[in-house]
Protein backbone atom coordinates (compact mmCIF):
# COMPACT_ATOMS: atom_id res chain seq x y z
CA UNK A 1 0.00 0.00 0.00
CA UNK A 2 1.28 3.32 -1.06
CA UNK A 3 1.67 6.11 2.32
CA UNK A 4 1.35 9.89 2.40
CA UNK A 5 4.73 11.11 2.13
CA UNK A 6 4.08 14.80 2.83
CA UNK A 7 6.58 16.07 5.22
CA UNK A 8 4.66 17.02 8.51
CA UNK A 9 5.88 19.17 11.29
CA UNK A 10 7.40 22.64 12.32
CA UNK A 11 10.71 22.11 14.46
CA UNK A 12 11.19 17.99 14.69
CA UNK A 13 9.22 16.78 10.98
CA UNK A 14 7.94 14.12 9.97
CA UNK A 15 6.47 11.93 7.69
CA UNK A 16 2.37 11.40 7.28
CA UNK A 17 2.51 7.96 6.93
CA UNK A 18 -1.49 7.58 6.25
CA UNK A 19 -2.73 5.64 3.48
CA UNK A 20 -2.51 7.46 0.14
CA UNK A 21 -5.54 7.93 -1.84
CA UNK A 22 -4.06 10.05 -4.53
CA UNK A 23 -0.98 11.35 -6.11
CA UNK A 24 0.18 14.32 -6.85
CA UNK A 25 -0.48 15.56 -10.49
CA UNK A 26 2.71 17.83 -10.20
CA UNK A 27 4.99 15.71 -8.92
CA UNK A 28 3.50 12.77 -8.76
CA UNK A 29 4.34 11.68 -5.11
CA UNK A 30 1.34 9.80 -3.08
CA UNK A 31 -1.07 12.12 -0.68
CA UNK A 32 -3.73 10.99 1.74
CA UNK A 33 -7.22 12.27 1.67
CA UNK A 34 -6.23 15.08 4.37
CA UNK A 35 -3.31 16.48 2.42
CA UNK A 36 -4.32 15.91 -1.17
CA UNK A 37 -5.65 19.59 -2.17
CA UNK A 38 -8.02 21.03 -4.82
CA UNK A 39 -6.66 18.78 -7.97
CA UNK A 40 -5.05 16.37 -5.41
CA UNK A 41 -2.05 19.05 -5.60
CA UNK A 42 0.11 17.81 -2.54
CA UNK A 43 0.41 20.85 0.08
CA UNK A 44 3.84 21.41 -1.51
CA UNK A 45 2.88 21.99 -4.86
CA UNK A 46 -0.52 23.95 -3.46
CA UNK A 47 1.92 26.52 -1.93
CA UNK A 48 4.49 26.68 -4.37
CA UNK A 49 1.60 27.61 -6.89
CA UNK A 50 0.87 31.02 -4.61
CA UNK A 51 4.09 32.44 -4.91
CA UNK A 52 6.23 32.63 -8.16
CA UNK A 53 8.71 30.76 -8.54
CA UNK A 54 11.90 29.74 -11.16
CA UNK A 55 13.99 26.83 -11.61
CA UNK A 56 17.36 27.66 -9.00
CA UNK A 57 18.74 25.13 -10.63
CA UNK A 58 18.87 27.10 -14.24
CA UNK A 59 22.60 28.41 -13.89
CA UNK A 60 20.75 31.94 -15.44
CA UNK A 61 18.28 32.24 -12.37
CA UNK A 62 20.83 33.94 -10.01
CA UNK A 63 22.07 36.81 -11.75
CA UNK A 64 18.89 37.58 -13.89
CA UNK A 65 16.49 37.40 -10.27
CA UNK A 66 18.96 40.03 -8.67
CA UNK A 67 19.20 41.91 -11.62
CA UNK A 68 15.41 42.06 -11.79
CA UNK A 69 15.52 42.59 -7.76
CA UNK A 70 17.48 45.55 -8.27
CA UNK A 71 15.43 47.05 -10.96
CA UNK A 72 12.28 46.39 -8.95
CA UNK A 73 13.43 47.22 -5.81
CA UNK A 74 15.57 50.64 -6.55
CA UNK A 75 12.44 51.63 -7.70
CA UNK A 76 9.82 50.47 -4.75
CA UNK A 77 12.48 52.14 -2.32
CA UNK A 78 13.27 54.77 -4.45
CA UNK A 79 16.77 53.72 -3.65
CA UNK A 80 19.20 52.23 -5.93
CA UNK A 81 22.36 52.83 -3.98
CA UNK A 82 21.87 49.46 -1.49
CA UNK A 83 21.78 47.45 -4.09
CA UNK A 84 24.36 48.21 -6.06
CA UNK A 85 26.68 48.62 -3.08
CA UNK A 86 28.88 45.44 -3.17
CA UNK A 87 31.26 45.45 -5.84
CA UNK A 88 33.17 42.73 -7.14
CA UNK A 89 36.28 43.04 -4.69
CA UNK A 90 33.31 43.35 -2.04
CA UNK A 91 32.04 39.91 -3.03
CA UNK A 92 35.50 38.36 -3.72
CA UNK A 93 35.83 38.18 0.17
CA UNK A 94 32.91 36.09 0.78
CA UNK A 95 34.06 32.99 -2.48
CA UNK A 96 34.23 29.95 -0.49
CA UNK A 97 36.84 27.52 -1.19
CA UNK A 98 40.02 28.74 0.36
CA UNK A 99 40.76 27.47 3.58
CA UNK A 100 41.89 30.49 5.02
CA UNK A 101 37.99 31.70 6.39
CA UNK A 102 36.24 30.12 8.72
CA UNK A 103 33.47 30.57 6.08
CA UNK A 104 35.39 28.50 3.94
CA UNK A 105 34.29 25.63 1.62
CA UNK A 106 30.87 25.73 1.42
CA UNK A 107 28.22 22.33 1.38
CA UNK A 108 24.54 21.60 0.90
CA UNK A 109 24.82 20.76 4.64
CA UNK A 110 25.90 23.98 6.08
CA UNK A 111 23.98 26.36 7.73
CA UNK A 112 23.98 29.66 5.95
CA UNK A 113 22.60 31.81 9.22
CA UNK A 114 25.26 35.43 9.42
CA UNK A 115 25.14 35.45 13.18
CA UNK A 116 25.41 31.96 14.91
CA UNK A 117 25.44 31.20 19.18
CA UNK B 1 -8.72 19.24 6.35
CA UNK B 2 -8.84 20.43 2.21
CA UNK B 3 -5.96 22.93 1.69
CA UNK B 4 -7.92 25.45 -0.30
CA UNK B 5 -6.03 27.75 -2.46
CA UNK B 6 -3.16 30.72 -1.44
CA UNK B 7 -3.25 31.10 2.31
CA UNK B 8 -2.92 35.42 2.53
CA UNK B 9 -0.75 36.07 5.98
CA UNK B 10 -1.01 38.39 8.27
CA UNK B 11 2.48 37.82 9.84
CA UNK B 12 5.77 36.14 8.13
CA UNK B 13 9.27 35.45 9.98
CA UNK B 14 12.03 36.01 7.94
CA UNK B 15 15.31 34.26 8.81
CA UNK B 16 18.73 33.25 6.82
CA UNK B 17 19.22 30.41 8.68
CA UNK B 18 18.10 26.68 7.88
CA UNK B 19 14.88 25.49 9.69
CA UNK B 20 14.95 23.54 11.38
CA UNK B 21 18.42 22.51 12.11
CA UNK B 22 20.62 21.08 15.09
CA UNK B 23 21.89 24.68 15.92
CA UNK B 24 20.64 26.95 18.69
CA UNK B 25 19.54 29.62 16.23
CA UNK B 26 16.59 27.19 14.85
CA UNK B 27 15.43 26.93 18.91
CA UNK B 28 15.09 30.37 19.29
CA UNK B 29 13.32 30.46 15.16
CA UNK B 30 10.78 28.05 16.51
CA UNK B 31 10.21 29.94 19.74
CA UNK B 32 9.80 33.09 18.35
CA UNK B 33 7.73 32.23 14.88
CA UNK B 34 5.41 30.20 17.04
CA UNK B 35 4.53 32.80 18.91
CA UNK B 36 4.30 35.10 16.26
CA UNK B 37 1.85 32.49 14.34
CA UNK B 38 -0.18 31.85 17.70
CA UNK B 39 -0.96 35.27 18.21
CA UNK B 40 -2.05 35.79 14.31
CA UNK B 41 -3.42 32.50 13.44
CA UNK B 42 -0.92 31.18 10.97
CA UNK B 43 1.85 32.98 8.83
CA UNK B 44 4.34 32.62 6.48
CA UNK B 45 7.91 30.96 8.01
CA UNK B 46 10.62 32.32 4.83
CA UNK B 47 14.41 30.23 5.86
CA UNK B 48 16.82 28.75 4.10
CA UNK B 49 16.47 24.87 2.69
CA UNK B 50 18.59 22.63 1.55
CA UNK B 51 19.46 18.95 1.82
CA UNK B 52 16.22 17.17 2.13
CA UNK B 53 13.81 19.84 3.20
CA UNK B 54 10.68 20.30 1.11
CA UNK B 55 11.09 23.96 -0.53
CA UNK B 56 7.35 24.91 0.57
CA UNK B 57 5.28 23.25 3.44
CA UNK B 58 2.27 23.83 4.83
CA UNK B 59 0.40 22.85 8.53
CA UNK B 60 -2.74 23.87 8.37
CA UNK B 61 -2.85 28.31 8.59
CA UNK B 62 1.33 27.91 8.55
CA UNK B 63 3.00 27.85 5.82
CA UNK B 64 7.05 27.51 5.52
CA UNK B 65 9.09 28.11 2.33
CA UNK B 66 12.15 27.53 2.00
CA UNK B 67 15.49 29.19 -0.41
CA UNK B 68 17.52 26.40 -1.64
CA UNK B 69 19.54 28.13 -4.33
CA UNK B 70 23.61 26.57 -4.07
CA UNK B 71 24.85 29.96 -4.66
CA UNK B 72 28.40 29.80 -3.25
CA UNK B 73 29.47 33.36 -2.65
CA UNK B 74 27.30 34.91 0.17
CA UNK B 75 27.05 37.52 -0.70
CA UNK B 76 25.42 36.99 -3.86
CA UNK B 77 23.62 34.59 -1.94
CA UNK B 78 22.07 36.94 0.24
CA UNK B 79 20.82 38.98 -2.10
CA UNK B 80 19.75 36.53 -4.15
CA UNK B 81 17.61 35.47 -0.56
CA UNK B 82 16.22 38.91 -0.60
CA UNK B 83 14.65 38.75 -4.19
CA UNK B 84 13.48 35.86 -2.94
CA UNK B 85 11.86 37.23 0.15
CA UNK B 86 10.50 40.26 -1.63
CA UNK B 87 8.66 37.42 -4.30
CA UNK B 88 6.98 35.42 -1.01
CA UNK B 89 6.11 38.74 0.49
CA UNK B 90 4.18 40.55 -2.39
CA UNK B 91 1.47 38.46 -2.33
CA UNK B 92 0.35 38.68 1.28
CA UNK B 93 1.20 42.91 1.23
CA UNK B 94 -2.30 43.71 2.08
CA UNK B 95 -2.70 41.49 4.00
CA UNK B 96 0.30 41.48 6.08
CA UNK B 97 0.37 43.07 9.47
CA UNK B 98 3.93 41.72 11.28
CA UNK B 99 7.05 40.99 9.55
CA UNK B 100 9.33 39.53 11.73
CA UNK B 101 12.82 39.59 10.55
CA UNK B 102 16.43 38.42 11.93
CA UNK B 103 18.76 39.96 9.80
CA UNK B 104 19.85 42.75 7.03
CA UNK B 105 18.77 40.79 3.81
CA UNK B 106 15.77 39.46 5.05
CA UNK B 107 14.90 43.02 6.53
CA UNK B 108 15.26 44.85 3.27
CA UNK B 109 12.63 43.75 1.43
CA UNK B 110 10.22 44.05 4.41
CA UNK B 111 10.90 47.87 5.11
CA UNK B 112 10.02 49.14 2.03
CA UNK B 113 8.38 52.01 1.02
CA UNK B 114 4.03 51.55 0.30
CA UNK B 115 4.29 48.77 3.35
CA UNK B 116 1.31 48.70 6.04
CA UNK B 117 2.59 46.40 8.29
CA UNK B 118 5.15 46.78 11.05
CA UNK B 119 8.50 45.50 10.78
CA UNK B 120 10.28 43.60 14.01
CA UNK B 121 13.63 43.33 13.51
CA UNK B 122 15.12 40.63 15.86
CA UNK B 123 19.12 41.11 16.42
CA UNK B 124 21.19 38.28 17.91
CA UNK B 125 24.12 39.28 16.36
CA UNK B 126 25.40 42.20 13.74
CA UNK B 127 27.11 40.97 10.55
CA UNK B 128 29.09 43.98 9.90
CA UNK B 129 31.04 42.90 13.18
CA UNK B 130 30.66 39.17 13.15
CA UNK B 131 31.68 38.43 9.47
CA UNK B 132 34.83 40.39 10.55
CA UNK B 133 35.34 36.84 12.28
CA UNK B 134 33.84 34.53 9.98
CA UNK B 135 35.68 35.70 6.61
CA UNK B 136 38.77 37.25 7.79
CA UNK B 137 39.22 38.86 3.88
CA UNK B 138 36.13 40.90 3.88
CA UNK B 139 38.05 44.95 3.48
CA UNK B 140 36.96 47.35 6.39
CA UNK B 141 34.85 48.94 3.68
CA UNK B 142 33.10 46.20 3.21
CA UNK B 143 32.38 45.78 6.25
CA UNK B 144 31.52 49.09 6.21
CA UNK B 145 28.69 48.96 3.35
CA UNK B 146 27.36 45.83 5.55
CA UNK B 147 27.13 48.14 8.61
CA UNK B 148 25.17 51.14 6.43
CA UNK B 149 23.06 48.05 5.08
CA UNK B 150 21.98 47.45 8.94
CA UNK B 151 21.34 51.25 10.11
CA UNK B 152 19.61 51.43 6.77
CA UNK B 153 16.81 48.60 8.08
CA UNK B 154 17.23 48.93 11.81
CA UNK B 155 16.12 52.86 11.68
CA UNK B 156 13.25 51.65 9.39
CA UNK B 157 12.00 49.00 11.54
CA UNK B 158 9.24 49.90 14.58
CA UNK B 159 10.75 47.87 17.20
CA UNK B 160 14.37 45.89 17.32
CA UNK B 161 14.11 42.96 19.68
CA UNK B 162 17.64 41.91 21.13
CA UNK B 163 18.22 38.87 23.76
CA UNK B 164 20.33 40.80 25.36
CA UNK B 165 21.67 44.27 27.07
CA UNK B 166 25.18 44.00 25.52
CA UNK B 167 23.46 43.88 22.01
CA UNK B 168 20.89 46.31 23.34
CA UNK B 169 23.87 48.84 23.61
CA UNK B 170 25.62 47.80 20.57
CA UNK B 171 22.32 48.69 18.51
CA UNK B 172 21.80 52.06 20.63
CA UNK B 173 25.36 52.86 19.05
CA UNK B 174 24.00 52.15 15.85
CA UNK B 175 21.22 54.95 16.45
CA UNK B 176 17.92 53.30 17.15
CA UNK B 177 16.20 55.33 19.58
CA UNK B 178 15.92 53.48 23.40
CA UNK B 179 12.27 53.39 22.99
CA UNK B 180 12.83 50.95 20.45
CA UNK B 181 14.54 48.34 21.89
CA UNK B 182 13.24 45.69 23.63
CA UNK B 183 14.98 43.22 25.45
CA UNK B 184 13.47 39.50 24.94
CA UNK B 185 15.97 37.05 26.29
CA UNK B 186 16.68 33.49 25.27
CA UNK B 187 14.82 30.88 27.30
CA UNK B 188 15.03 26.87 27.83
CA UNK B 189 12.78 24.51 28.80
CA UNK B 190 13.07 22.77 31.99
CA UNK B 191 12.38 19.20 31.49
CA UNK B 192 12.65 15.83 33.56
CA UNK B 193 16.22 14.41 33.33
CA UNK B 194 16.45 12.06 30.33
CA UNK B 195 17.95 8.99 30.28
CA UNK B 196 21.56 8.86 29.97
CA UNK B 197 22.62 9.04 26.55
CA UNK B 198 24.17 5.05 25.40
CA UNK B 199 27.95 4.90 24.77
CA UNK B 200 27.93 8.15 27.37
CA UNK B 201 31.47 7.70 29.22
CA UNK B 202 31.43 7.67 33.17
CA UNK B 203 32.83 10.88 33.84
CA UNK B 204 32.62 13.79 31.19
CA UNK B 205 32.51 17.34 30.62
CA UNK B 206 30.49 18.98 27.88
CA UNK B 207 30.85 21.61 25.23
CA UNK B 208 27.70 21.92 23.17
CA UNK B 209 27.73 24.47 20.35
CA UNK B 210 29.28 25.37 17.28
CA UNK B 211 32.84 25.27 16.34
CA UNK B 212 33.58 28.94 15.18
CA UNK B 213 37.10 30.65 16.64
CA UNK B 214 34.90 33.21 19.04
CA UNK B 215 33.53 29.70 20.82
CA UNK B 216 36.65 28.82 22.54
CA UNK B 217 37.33 25.79 21.51
CA UNK B 218 41.07 26.26 21.42
CA UNK B 219 41.12 27.46 25.14
CA UNK B 220 38.89 24.03 25.96
CA UNK B 221 41.86 21.88 24.35
CA UNK B 222 44.25 23.69 25.96
CA UNK B 223 42.23 23.55 29.60
CA UNK B 224 41.37 19.50 28.91
CA UNK B 225 45.53 19.21 28.46
CA UNK B 226 45.28 20.36 31.91
CA UNK B 227 43.32 17.91 33.46
CA UNK B 228 44.96 14.81 32.21
CA UNK B 229 45.53 13.60 35.17
CA UNK B 230 42.14 13.23 36.17
CA UNK B 231 41.35 9.03 35.56
CA UNK B 232 38.52 8.52 32.95
CA UNK B 233 37.57 12.27 32.51
CA UNK B 234 36.41 12.48 29.02
CA UNK B 235 35.10 15.70 27.11
CA UNK B 236 32.45 16.02 25.12
CA UNK B 237 32.19 17.77 22.29
CA UNK B 238 28.23 18.00 20.97
CA UNK B 239 28.92 20.37 17.38
CA UNK B 240 26.15 21.74 16.26
CA UNK B 241 27.86 22.08 12.79
CA UNK B 242 29.00 19.23 10.19
CA UNK B 243 32.00 17.27 11.16
CA UNK B 244 34.07 18.76 8.88
CA UNK B 245 34.07 21.92 10.19
CA UNK B 246 35.62 20.30 13.57
CA UNK B 247 38.87 19.53 11.53
CA UNK B 248 40.90 22.23 12.65
CA UNK B 249 39.67 21.57 16.67
CA UNK B 250 40.73 18.17 15.78
CA UNK B 251 44.24 18.86 14.91
CA UNK B 252 44.28 21.51 17.70
CA UNK B 253 43.72 18.75 19.82
CA UNK B 254 45.57 15.81 18.66
CA UNK B 255 48.84 18.58 18.57
CA UNK B 256 48.05 18.70 22.42
CA UNK B 257 47.58 15.10 23.02
CA UNK B 258 44.65 15.18 24.35
CA UNK B 259 42.46 13.81 21.09
CA UNK B 260 42.32 10.34 22.20
CA UNK B 261 40.08 11.53 25.20
CA UNK B 262 37.61 13.71 23.24
CA UNK B 263 34.30 12.12 22.10
CA UNK B 264 32.71 14.11 19.18
CA UNK B 265 28.77 14.27 18.39
CA UNK B 266 27.68 16.07 15.65
CA UNK B 267 24.33 17.60 14.20
CA UNK B 268 22.33 15.51 17.23
CA UNK B 269 18.71 16.58 17.76
CA UNK B 270 17.73 18.63 20.43
CA UNK B 271 16.58 16.56 22.48
CA UNK B 272 19.72 14.32 22.46
CA UNK B 273 21.74 17.30 23.76
CA UNK B 274 19.83 17.70 26.19
CA UNK B 275 20.41 13.98 27.47
CA UNK B 276 24.26 14.65 26.85
CA UNK B 277 23.83 18.18 29.37
CA UNK B 278 22.19 16.29 31.89
CA UNK B 279 24.54 13.85 32.60
CA UNK B 280 27.87 15.69 32.53
CA UNK B 281 29.82 16.73 35.20
CA UNK B 282 30.19 20.46 33.76
CA UNK B 283 29.24 22.35 31.19
CA UNK B 284 31.85 24.15 29.44
CA UNK B 285 31.39 27.78 27.32
CA UNK B 286 34.83 28.90 26.70
CA UNK B 287 33.98 31.78 24.52
CA UNK B 288 36.92 34.68 23.72
CA UNK B 289 37.11 37.85 24.62
CA UNK B 290 36.66 39.09 21.02
CA UNK B 291 34.77 41.91 19.37
CA UNK B 292 32.14 39.47 18.57
CA UNK B 293 31.56 38.24 22.03
CA UNK B 294 32.39 41.77 24.05
CA UNK B 295 31.07 44.60 21.69
CA UNK B 296 28.29 42.55 19.50
CA UNK B 297 27.25 40.52 22.54
CA UNK B 298 26.06 37.72 21.91
CA UNK B 299 23.32 35.42 24.57
CA UNK B 300 25.03 32.13 24.18
CA UNK B 301 21.45 29.21 24.07
CA UNK B 302 24.53 26.68 25.39
CA UNK B 303 24.73 28.78 28.92
CA UNK B 304 20.81 28.69 29.07
CA UNK B 305 20.05 25.28 28.10
CA UNK B 306 22.66 23.90 30.65
CA UNK B 307 21.71 25.26 33.70
CA UNK B 308 17.71 23.95 32.74
CA UNK B 309 19.33 20.84 32.40
CA UNK B 310 20.42 21.33 35.73
CA UNK B 311 24.38 21.07 34.95
CA UNK B 312 26.88 23.47 37.05
CA UNK B 313 28.40 25.88 34.11
CA UNK B 314 31.84 26.82 33.82
CA UNK B 315 31.66 29.40 31.10
CA UNK B 316 34.13 32.77 30.31
CA UNK B 317 33.64 36.14 32.59
CA UNK B 318 31.65 38.10 29.76
CA UNK B 319 29.36 40.28 30.20
CA UNK B 320 26.35 38.68 28.10
CA UNK B 321 27.24 35.74 30.15
CA UNK B 322 26.69 37.89 33.31
CA UNK B 323 23.35 38.85 32.68
CA UNK B 324 22.67 34.58 32.44
CA UNK B 325 24.37 33.37 35.51
CA UNK B 326 25.86 34.29 38.98
CA UNK B 327 29.41 33.38 39.72
CA UNK B 328 29.82 31.03 42.57
CA UNK B 329 25.82 30.57 42.38
CA UNK B 330 24.96 28.91 39.35
CA UNK B 331 29.01 27.61 38.04
CA UNK B 332 31.91 29.65 37.62
CA UNK B 333 32.62 32.64 35.52
CA UNK B 334 36.71 32.43 34.46
CA UNK B 335 38.27 35.31 32.43
CA UNK B 336 38.34 34.34 28.94
CA UNK B 337 41.09 32.59 26.91
CA UNK B 338 42.62 31.38 30.44
CA UNK B 339 43.15 27.68 29.72
CA UNK B 340 44.67 27.29 33.23
CA UNK B 341 42.17 29.52 34.80
CA UNK B 342 39.50 27.15 33.56
CA UNK B 343 40.83 24.27 34.00
CA UNK B 344 41.35 25.21 37.81
CA UNK B 345 37.46 25.94 38.00
CA UNK B 346 36.53 22.41 36.44
CA UNK B 347 39.01 20.68 38.36
CA UNK B 348 37.83 22.34 41.45
CA UNK B 349 34.04 21.84 40.90
CA UNK B 350 35.19 18.00 39.97
CA UNK B 351 36.72 18.24 43.44
CA UNK B 352 33.51 18.95 45.33
CA UNK B 353 30.84 17.23 43.76
CA UNK B 354 28.34 18.06 46.30
CA UNK B 355 29.04 21.94 45.97
CA UNK B 356 28.76 21.27 42.22
CA UNK B 357 25.44 19.65 42.40
CA UNK B 358 24.04 22.70 44.59
CA UNK B 359 25.22 24.93 41.34
CA UNK B 360 23.58 22.76 39.09
CA UNK B 361 19.97 22.74 40.81
CA UNK B 362 20.12 26.57 41.56
CA UNK B 363 20.88 27.25 38.15
CA UNK B 364 17.74 24.81 36.87
CA UNK B 365 15.49 26.64 39.21
CA UNK B 366 17.23 30.07 37.93
CA UNK B 367 16.10 29.03 34.98
CA UNK B 368 12.57 27.78 35.78
CA UNK B 369 11.97 31.66 37.77
CA UNK B 370 13.07 33.31 35.38
CA UNK B 371 14.65 32.38 31.78
CA UNK B 372 11.89 30.03 30.30
CA UNK B 373 10.76 30.58 26.11
CA UNK B 374 7.06 30.82 28.65
CA UNK B 375 8.46 34.39 29.70
CA UNK B 376 10.44 35.19 26.61
CA UNK B 377 7.20 34.48 24.29
CA UNK B 378 5.33 36.36 26.89
CA UNK B 379 7.71 39.05 26.31
CA UNK B 380 8.12 38.75 22.49
CA UNK B 381 3.71 38.81 22.62
CA UNK B 382 3.90 42.41 24.33
CA UNK B 383 5.75 44.22 21.87
CA UNK B 384 3.44 42.65 18.66
CA UNK B 385 0.66 43.98 21.12
CA UNK B 386 2.16 47.29 21.65
CA UNK B 387 3.03 47.98 17.78
CA UNK B 388 -0.13 46.46 16.55
CA UNK B 389 -2.16 48.24 18.92
CA UNK B 390 -4.77 51.02 17.51
CA UNK B 391 -3.75 49.77 14.35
Amino acid sequence: MNRCTVTTGFFVLGRCGRSAVAACPQCGRPVCGAHAGPNALCPECAAAQGYRTQDPHHPGWTRGYRREYYRGSSQSYNDGYWYSSFDEYDRGAFNPGDDYSYGGDWGPDDDTGFVDS
Amino acid sequence: MRHQGPLRHRAAYVAFDRFPSSKGSAVHIAQMADELFTRFEGGLLAAIGGGDLPRYQREGTREVARFDAAIPNLIDRAEAFSGWVAAHLRPHWETLEVCHVRDPWSALPAVADGRRHTVVYEVNGLPSIEMSHTWPWAAPATLGKIRELERFCLERSDAVVVPSRVIGDAVRGLGVPEGRIHLVPNGADVRDRPERPAGAPERYLVYVGALQPWQGLDVLMRAFARLADLPGLRLVVCASVPERRAKPVRRLAERLGVAERVDWRFALPHHEVAAWLAHAEVSVAPLTGCARNLDQGCAPLKVIESMAAGVPVVASDLPAVRELMADGRHGRLVPADRPAELARAVRILLEYPEEAAAMGRRGRAHIEESLTWARSRARLTEVYRTLTRGR
